[in-house]
């Protein structure tokens, strides 16, 4: 089983708020999907690369020119705190109001 | 849909009739099958009347200018809320057309609103939606399969002729099967994803999903195209076909992989998808029987990277840019809050998952493994189209299952037994029905394709749709 203290570590690293249901949810959950795909584990790779694409890609290149984009405006009107064309976020930096 | 098409170009019906048809369906409909998250009335009527009035002009902008289609609601409609099944989006309005939905509109199709997902597209049974579940035409105590259940069963109940769906593991082929309608998951890199809200990058693929073969070759026509706002969008990726009744080419190969016809296959799925084969037999197909021995890590491998994948695309709704937000003092907790309250509890486990198989300790054991075992996949495809033209298979191991049924998510995870691999691979699979089982739920059957092969694999599902119909094709 994995420990609870790693299903909170990587809660923290996903930046996910958890509750107890939930923790004990995902530490069955994680521990049975590791269980589950421990035959891949044990496939030999290592006359392989990774495969990362699965067609073959040129990288598109296009010259450096401006062109038509969305308004600052348009832009951040999905954003749920935005003030004169700016995301407002709560104070990152401590000590000052 | 050349009927319809043909209709309009004789004025014999006008597209604000047939809109107003498919919205009165919808209002009929809807109340049962749940099919849609938006449907934009307004914004269809609208299109409509610009439609005649082109007609009438003499300038429709293609031959299907003024029918309408449903999209799935992980792709941005400009003005059109687009909430990807979330509670984190439920308010989101694009401020752009995805490529796709831009191609649409240069058609001339009106679009009807927009279909219901699992969250994120993350699912196999349209349940794990934060607003409805959505259920399958021809039981309403089935589910119509997901993520792309909203437009299969829009699609299957007649809410819309046609509609769009997305595919990541099997969520175009597998709602289409358990819907009774035709739907394809395209070679990676045909179909722009510009617009297309990212759950696996190295996966997803946008389709059509229609009533026939050859209106999937259609919607397929209209929206295959290269895109510069795509990096992974492919050259080679028009397509034009026109299908052909005649002749089946002798001795056209086509591969049946043992591993697709074993432990876990429902008897009467294997049955119906035998009596397919023999039907292309007799036109002049030989069956080659073939291994894929390498499938029975697609699930694992699936899921490793696109839960990866997931965790990385997601980062990105932090209540900052788009969304909701639930404050809090501090940016850190504010991040956490939100994301722990926005997120449903399949798309929190993914992206768990997919942290966890990403973070430094476990990097190598998982995720670089499953890329490795990915490329392992990918040979063995490739060499199994150095022998044949074409693989055949079931599209899923059973016909659509109750709501509710399948409580556990590696349960869930396993419907995808036979779309993942196409996914991996990136190569077409369309899924086509092939007759009902014994409770009258439709069977679907899965065509796969070499990369950019659509052209042979809608030619002969369009042959095999008409040998099913009993239809007389000479085996030329």
């Amino acid at each position: 089983m994995i420990e609870r203290a790693e299903v909170m570590r990587i809660a923290k690293l996903a930046r996910l708020e958890l509750n107890e249901d939930e923790i004990a949810q995902y530490q069955e959950d994680l521990t049975r999907f590791l269980e589950s795909g421990a035959k891949l584990r044990q496939v030999d790779v290592s006359e392989v690369e990774g495969t990362s694409h699965v067609i073959e890609i040129r990288h598109p290149l296009r010259k450096d020119e401006v062109r038509e984009s969305l308004s600052q405006a348009a832009a951040t009107a999905g954003g749920p705190h935005v003030v004169n064309g700016y995301f407002r976020v709560p104070q990152i930096l401590e000590g000052q109001e | 849909m050349r009927k319809l098409a043909q209709l309009l170009q004789q004025g014999e019906v006008s597209s604000t009739e047939i809109v107003q048809n498919y919205l009165d369906r919808i209002a009929q409909e809807e109340g049962r099958i749940n099919a849609f998250i938006t449907v934009d009335k307004e914004g269809a009527l609208a299109e409509a009347a610009a439609s005649d009035a082109r007609r009438k002009q003499g300038e429709p902008l293609s031959p299907w200018d003024g029918i309408p289609i449903a999209v799935k609601d992980n792709i941005c409609t400009l003005g059109v809320r687009t909430t990807c099944g979330s509670r984190m989006l439920e308010n989101y309005v694009p401020p752009f057309d995805a490529a796709v939905v831009t191609l649409l509109k240069r058609a001339g199709l009106p679009i009807l609103g927009k279909t219901n997902l699992d969250e994120f597209a993350m699912g196999s049974s349209t349940e794990y939606s934060a607003f409805k579940a959505v259920r399958n035409p021809h039981d309403e105590s089935r589910v119509p399969g997901g993520s792309s259940g909203g437009s299969a069963a829009a699609v299957a109940v007649g809410e819309a002729p046609w509609a769009l769906g997305t595919d990541t593991g099997g969520s175009i082929r597998q709602p289409a099967a358990f819907c009774g309608v035709v739907g394809l998951k395209p070679t990676y890199g045909r179909v722009s994803r510009y617009g297309l809200v990212a759950l696996a990058p190295s996966l997803d693929q946008i389709g059509p999903i229609a009533r026939n073969v050859g209106d999937a070759a259609v919607l397929f026509s209209l929206i295959a195209g290269p895109d510069s706002r795509d990096a992974t969008s492919s050259s080679q990726a028009s397509f034009r076909l026109q299908l052909e009744d005649e002749p089946f080419p002798k001795g056209l190969k086509i591969g049946v992989p043992e591993e697709y016809f074993g432990e876990g296959l429902s008897s009467e799925v294997r049955q119906a998808v035998e009596n397919a084969l023999s039907q292309l037999e007799a036109l002049g197909a030989v069956l080659v029987p073939i291994s894929l021995e390498t499938n029975v890590y697609a699930i694992d491998t699936y899921l490793t990277i696109a839960a990866a994948e997931a965790s990385s695309s997601l980062a990105r709704y932090d209540g900052v840019r788009y969304g909701m937000r639930v404050e809090a003092h501090d940016t850190n907790t504010m991040f956490e809050k939100t994301r722990g309250r926005g997120f449903g509890s399949e798309v929190k486990r993914r992206i768990m998952l997919g942290t966890y198989v990403l973070s430094a300790s476990h990097y190598e054991a998982y995720y670089e493994q499953a890329q490795r075992v990915r490329t392992l996949i990918n040979q063995e495809v490739q060499r199994a189209f150095e022998e044949v033209d074409l693989v055949i298979t079931p599209t899923t191991p059973t016909t659509a299952f109750r709501i509710g049924e399948k409580r556990n998510s590696l349960e869930m995870y396993l419907s995808d037994l036979y779309t993942a691999m196409a996914n991996l691979t990136g190569i077409p699979a369309l899924s086509m029905p092939c007759g009902l089982d014994s409770q009258g739920l439709p069977i679907g059957l899965q065509i796969m394709g070499s990369h950019f092969q659509e052209n042979v694999v809608f030619q002969v599902a369009y042959w095999l749709e008409n040998a099913l119909k009993g239809g007389s094709l000479s085996n030329g």
